[in-house]
């Protein structure tokens, strides 16, 4: 029963961990920036959704402006930063130091607007837990299943049988030619990064109420998402999502056999053998982008 | 419709290619336009649509200026180009790539072709229309390529060595189809390609260019008469 209950919290982690991967390689697949700041818009939306609870504000309202808090420093951050680097033809390696640049002041404008020091949710049902078959899990993570599970079903649907989700593809696919047919790739940059920041303020949020809040934190969390992205097969979305909690759970078994210290670089090391046997990831994926 | 260059010059950053390029095109018309490898052909339909700046000259559609204009504001007039080697999206279907190209496309004042216009020009995409682009033929690709540049009311369209990588037999049929379809719908085009004579056969007038000098400009019946390798 043991090994069962750390399976499915593995598999509850890595539905969290699953849509921030999942958003990032969404962002990643069609710009191809690597959106290191997507880990900042992540804290920062944990901790937006935390201060509205605080001063009052029915969580589902707080979640909701936390997601559309989201999508608005995400799609400002491609704006005024990524869509003037584009302009002067900067590199992928300047966009990334430039990315880092924001996570870093996220993370600082996090800890004094709000604070340096870890917090957590004043929710009454945070810590009440609901058994299903046999396993434990509480409220947050119940909700953590049910919302990563809705929204990757939702932005694969997205993409596949929507007008914008077929011409984010699009642009993803061939951006010079998106350009001569009138596709406005600025523009699907913007709204991609608009969802995909949308998206992480979920798991930034849920797992805040599920644990704690820290302003540095985040930085681990995404580059386990990355990590799961790249396993996957850059481009593909299932194999984000599915290496995610693949990854989690493998993490969660391990604290059974070694300290719980060693758990991540357990996973880091199961990466770099199964990325060794199988560079193009687990679906292959023919990706174009500089990486 | 009249295309109009006249003394353009562009080229990248500081170092100009094209050196005064002056040509007219009028309605329907196809200009083959020839010359070896760097001699300045892309970089003039880079020009004509704006993906490259003109540093001098002027470029006229329809007697209106167009060089200062952006890419998209070229591509509302009816300039259309058809890139060369990738001018699909490889991760769509054809039917997606029609539906989302078309929307982009519309013209508010009426379409002079649609999404089911182009299938009825191009029957093979028709029969394709699930098919992921990347997974089709290369002549099949330069269909859909094609048809993605037909999408709209377009004018003019640029097609930058559409017979790359395709058999010879493919290459006849595929610039017989693009001719028919340009002489049937007014629509003209510049055709930059190596294949000289498949795209003789289609050609009203003939353009070389060498180190980015114009150095022929005439008519087909013109170009018959010469020795055209002389001017390479």
């Amino acid at each position: 029963m043991l090994y069962l209950q750390l399976v499915a919290d593995g598999v509850v982690t890595g539905c969290a961990i699953g849509l921030v991967s999942v958003s990032f390689a969404y962002f990643y697949a069609t710009t191809g920036i690597f959106h290191v700041a997507h880990a900042g818009i992540y804290t920062l939306c944990g901790y937006v959704a935390w201060y509205l609870t605080g001063i009052g504000v029915p969580f589902p309202l707080a979640l909701l402006a936390s997601i559309a808090c989201g999508a608005l420093v995400g799609a400002g951050i491609q704006a005024t930063l990524y869509r003037q680097l584009d302009k002067k033809g900067a590199s992928p390696l300047v966009k990334l130091i430039a990315s880092i640049g924001v996570l870093t002041t996220l993370q600082n404008v996090v800890a004094i607007l709000f604070t340096p020091n870890i917090v957590q949710f004043d929710l009454p049902w945070r810590l009440a837990r609901v058994t299903i078959g046999g396993l434990a899990f509480s409220v947050p993570q119940v909700l953590v299943l049910v919302f990563s599970v809705v929204l990757f079903a939702g932005i694969v649907a997205f993409s596949k049988y929507t007008t914008l989700g077929k011409r984010i593809r699009a642009v993803a696919s061939n951006p010079a030619l998106a350009e001569i047919t009138h596709l406005h790739p600025q523009k699907v940059f913007i709204y991609v990064i608009a969802i995909a920041s949308g998206l992480v303020a979920v798991p930034g949020v849920l797992i805040g109420v599920d644990q704690a809040l820290q302003p540095y934190t985040s930085l681990i969390i995404l580059l386990t998402a990355v990590i799961a992205m790249i396993a996957g097969g850059i481009g593909s979305l299932g194999g984000a999502f599915i290496m995610s909690i693949v990854l989690a759970v493998v993490q969660s078994l391990s604290v059974a056999f070694v300290s719980g210290r060693w758990s991540v670089a357990v996973v880091f090391g199961i990466f770099v053998v199964f990325i060794l046997i199988r560079p193009e990831g687990l679906f292959r994926h023919k990706f174009n982008r500089a990486i | 419709m009249t295309l109009e260059a006249r003394g353009l010059v562009a080229g990248y950053g500081d170092k100009s290619i094209l050196d005064k390029v002056s040509f007219t095109l009028k309605d329907g018309e196809i200009l083959a336009f020839f010359g070896h490898n760097g001699a300045g052909k892309s970089t003039t339909l880079k020009a004509v649509l704006g993906l490259l700046p003109a540093q001098e000259g002027e470029i006229l559609l329809d007697g209106e200026r167009i060089e200062k204009l952006s890419v998209s504001a070229r591509l509302k007039r009816g300039l259309r180009l058809l890139p060369e080697g990738r001018g699909v999206f490889p991760d769509l279907s054809v039917e997606d790539s029609i539906e989302i190209v078309a929307r982009s496309n519309r013209d508010p004042n009426g379409n002079k072709i649609s999404g089911d216009d182009v299938y009825e020009l191009l029957p093979v995409l028709k029969d394709r229309r699930k098919i992921v682009a990347g997974e089709m033929s290369g002549g099949q690709q330069q269909m859909l390529a094609f048809g993605l540049a037909l999408l709209g009311s377009p004018k003019c369209v640029l097609l930058e060595e559409p017979s790359v990588g395709l058999q010879p037999d493919l290459v006849e049929e595929l610039f017989a189809k693009m001719s028919d379809i340009c002489k049937q719908l007014s629509i003209s085009a510049i055709l930059i390609e190596h294949k000289i004579v498949s795209a003789m056969k289609i050609a009203d007038q003939v353009m070389i260019i060498n180190s980015g000098k114009l150095v022929f400009n005439g008519t087909k019946t013109e170009a018959e008469q010469i020795d055209l390798w002389n001017y390479f």
